[in-house]
C-alpha cells in the first residue's frame, strides 16, 4: 500500500513538472522586421515569402517578393529593381505578377516589367503610378514568382543585393539593408 | 544505658498506642451490595479498629459543589466522632457506570473535624474490584498495601501486549491522509486540524489547477498565434499576431512557473499533512487510571 502511494505521488508530480512546457519562442516570419532583426538583418530589407515551402512535382510555387521597412524608418519609395536568382536545375520560371503594393487605390496595374536571362536571373523594374501620392512606405508586397519544379530537391531562391535598387520620387536612392532567400523543397 | 531504654520503652508504647488508637467509622455507600467488605476491610488491617453504621446518609452529597470541601461537615465529623468514639470517619461510595467503577473515598479526622484525605477513581471494572479498590484505598491511608491488591489492579492490563490489535494507529491516519488531507485528523479525532490541513490542500490544489489551466490556455493560444503569425504574409496581421504570442508566451512561462511552485507546495504539503498525521496519530493511553483531587476539592489555605 505503502509502496502504490509513493509511486502515485512520484507519478504526479512528474507528470505535473514535465507537462509545464516551455516552448521556444522563435518568431520568424520575414515579412517581421523585428524578427529580421534578431537575426542581424537590417531593414529596408527584401525578403521572400513563405520563407521556406515544400511543394510535390505536380504543384506550382509562389514565392511573394516583399521590402519591409522598420516602423519608425520608412523611407517612401517610388521605384525599385530586383535581380533574383533562381535554381534553375530545381524550378522553372513560368510567370511574373506584381504585388498588391504597388497597385494604387484604383488597383490598377502600375508599371511593371520584367527580364528573364533564360536561365536563372530575373531583373523586375516597377514604378508607382499612384493617382494622390508619390510614393509607397512601409512594409508591402513588391511582386508573386511563380515556378514550376523540375526535379527533386531542395534549394534556394535569393536577391542579388547589388544589383537591386529602390528610388524614390526624386530619383534618389534609398539603402537596402539586407536581404533574405527562401527555401524551396521539392519532393 | 539504663536512661536509652527508658526512652526507647516510652517511644515505643507512644507509638504502638497511636497505632492502635486508630478507630474508623466506615460509612459504605455503594449503589450494588458488596459482600464481606466488612470483614475484608477487618482481616486485612488487624491493627485498626472499625466501625461500621449503615444509618448514616449525612455524608453523600457531592462535596465538590462545595466551596470549601474540607469544612463542610465538620460539625457532624466532630459530633459522629463522639457517638462512636472513633479517630476518623472513612467514608466509601462506589458507583458503576456501564463496565467502570466510579469510587470516592473520603477520610475526616473527627478531631478538626475537616477532610484529611480524598481519593477519587474512575477505573474499568475487573474481578472483585471494588473490594479491592477499597483495600487499596485503605491501605494508602494506613500505609500497608498489599503487593496482590496491586496485582490484581493489574490484570485489567493486557497481559500479552504485542497481541493487541488497535482499531486506529498512526500508520492508518497516515494512509488516510494521504489520500486525502484532514481525513487522518478527522480519524484521529481531530477535526479542527483536519479542517485546517483540508483547507489548506484545497486552496493549493485549487490554486494549481487555476495556473495550470490558465498555462494551458496560454500555451494553447501561443501555439495558435505563432500559428496564424507564420501564416500570414500582411504587415499589420504579423504585428498583431506576434504581439498577441508574445504575450500568450510570458503568461505560459509565468503560470508554468507558477503551478510548478504551486505543485510542489500542493505535494509537499500533502506529505506534510501525512506525516503529521502519523505523528498526531491515534495512540493507545499509557494512564489507564488516574488518580487525584479535582482543583475544586483541594482544601484552600
Amino acid at each position: 500500500m505503502r509502496i502504490i502511494n509513493g509511486l502515485a505521488v512520484f507519478f504526479c508530480s512528474t507528470f505535473i513538472l514535465s507537462s509545464c512546457t516551455i516552448y521556444d519562442k522563435i518568431f520568424d516570419n520575414p515579412i517581421d522586421f523585428k524578427a529580421n532583426e534578431e537575426r542581424g538583418i537590417e531593414a529596408p530589407t527584401l525578403v521572400f515569402y513563405p520563407k521556406s515551402q515544400t511543394k510535390t512535382q505536380a504543384d506550382s510555387i509562389i514565392v511573394g517578393s516583399f521590402i519591409v521597412f522598420k516602423d519608425d524608418s520608412t523611407e517612401p519609395f517610388s521605384g525599385l529593381q530586383l535581380q533574383i536568382e533562381f535554381p534553375n536545375n530545381l524550378i522553372e520560371l513560368d510567370t511574373i505578377l506584381p504585388g498588391l503594393f504597388l497597385k494604387d487605390t484604383s488597383q490598377s496595374t502600375p508599371l511593371f516589367t520584367y527580364t528573364y536571362n533564360e536561365e536563372n536571373l530575373v531583373d523586375i523594374y516597377a514604378y508607382f503610378l499612384g493617382t494622390t501620392k508619390l510614393d509607397l512606405d512601409g512594409t508591402g508586397h513588391l511582386a508573386d514568382l511563380i515556378f514550376n519544379p523540375l526535379t527533386d530537391g531542395t534549394d534556394s531562391i535569393y536577391y542579388n543585393l547589388n544589383e537591386c535598387i529602390l528610388i524614390n520620387h526624386q530619383d534618389e536612392e534609398i539603402d537596402i539593408n539586407g536581404n533574405r532567400a527562401a527555401e524551396i523543397i521539392i519532393e | 544505658m539504663k536512661r536509652f531504654l527508658v526512652y526507647f520503652t516510652f517511644f515505643s508504647n507512644l507509638l504502638f498506642a497511636f497505632d492502635q488508637e486508630a478507630t474508623y467509622l466506615v460509612l459504605n455507600h455503594f449503589d450494588e451490595p458488596l459482600s464481606d467488605i466488612d470483614q475484608s476491610l477487618i482481616d486485612n488491617f488487624n491493627n485498626a479498629s472499625f466501625n461500621f453504621d449503615e444509618s448514616v446518609n449525612l455524608l453523600f452529597d457531592d462535596v465538590d459543589s462545595d466551596n470549601n470541601p474540607a469544612s463542610k461537615y465538620m460539625d457532624q465529623i466532630k459530633e459522629l466522632g463522639n457517638i462512636h468514639h472513633v479517630n476518623y470517619i472513612l467514608l466509601n461510595k462506589i458507583k458503576h457506570i456501564d463496565d467502570r467503577i466510579i469510587m470516592e473515598g473520603l477520610l475526616f479526622n473527627t478531631r478538626s473535624g475537616g477532610l484529611v484525605h480524598r481519593r477519587k477513581i474512575n477505573v474499568k471494572d475487573y474481578n472483585n474490584g471494588s473490594v479491592n479498590e477499597i483495600s487499596l484505598w485503605v491501605g494508602e491511608i494506613r500505609n500497608k498495601i498489599q503487593k496482590q491488591w496491586e496485582e490484581a489492579r493489574e490484570s485489567i492490563m493486557f497481559l500479552n501486549p504485542e497481541e493487541i490489535s488497535y482499531d486506529k494507529t498512526p500508520m492508518g491516519a497516515a494512509l488516510r491522509s494521504l489520500a486525502i488531507p484532514g481525513w487522518g485528523q478527522a480519524y484521529s479525532g481531530n477535526p479542527l486540524s483536519a479542517g485546517i490541513w483540508a483547507a489548506l490542500e484545497l486552496s493549493l490544489s485549487l490554486a494549481f489547477i487555476s495556473s495550470y489551466t490558465n498555462y494551458d490556455t496560454s500555451s494553447k493560444s501561443y501555439l495558435q498565434n505563432l500559428k496564424l503569425y507564420d501564416a500570414t504574409d500582411d504587415e499589420k496581421e504579423v504585428s498583431a499576431y506576434r504581439a498577441s504570442a508574445e504575450k500568450d508566451w510570458d503568461d505560459h512561462v509565468m503560470y508554468s512557473k507558477l503551478a510548478i511552485a504551486l505543485a510542489g507546495s500542493t505535494i509537499t504539503g500533502w506529505v506534510s499533512n501525512s506525516v503529521h498525521a502519523w505523528v498526531f496519530g491515534p495512540r493507545p493511553y499509557t494512564n489507564i487510571y488516574q488518580k487525584g483531587l479535582p482543583q475544586t476539592a483541594v482544601p484552600k489555605g
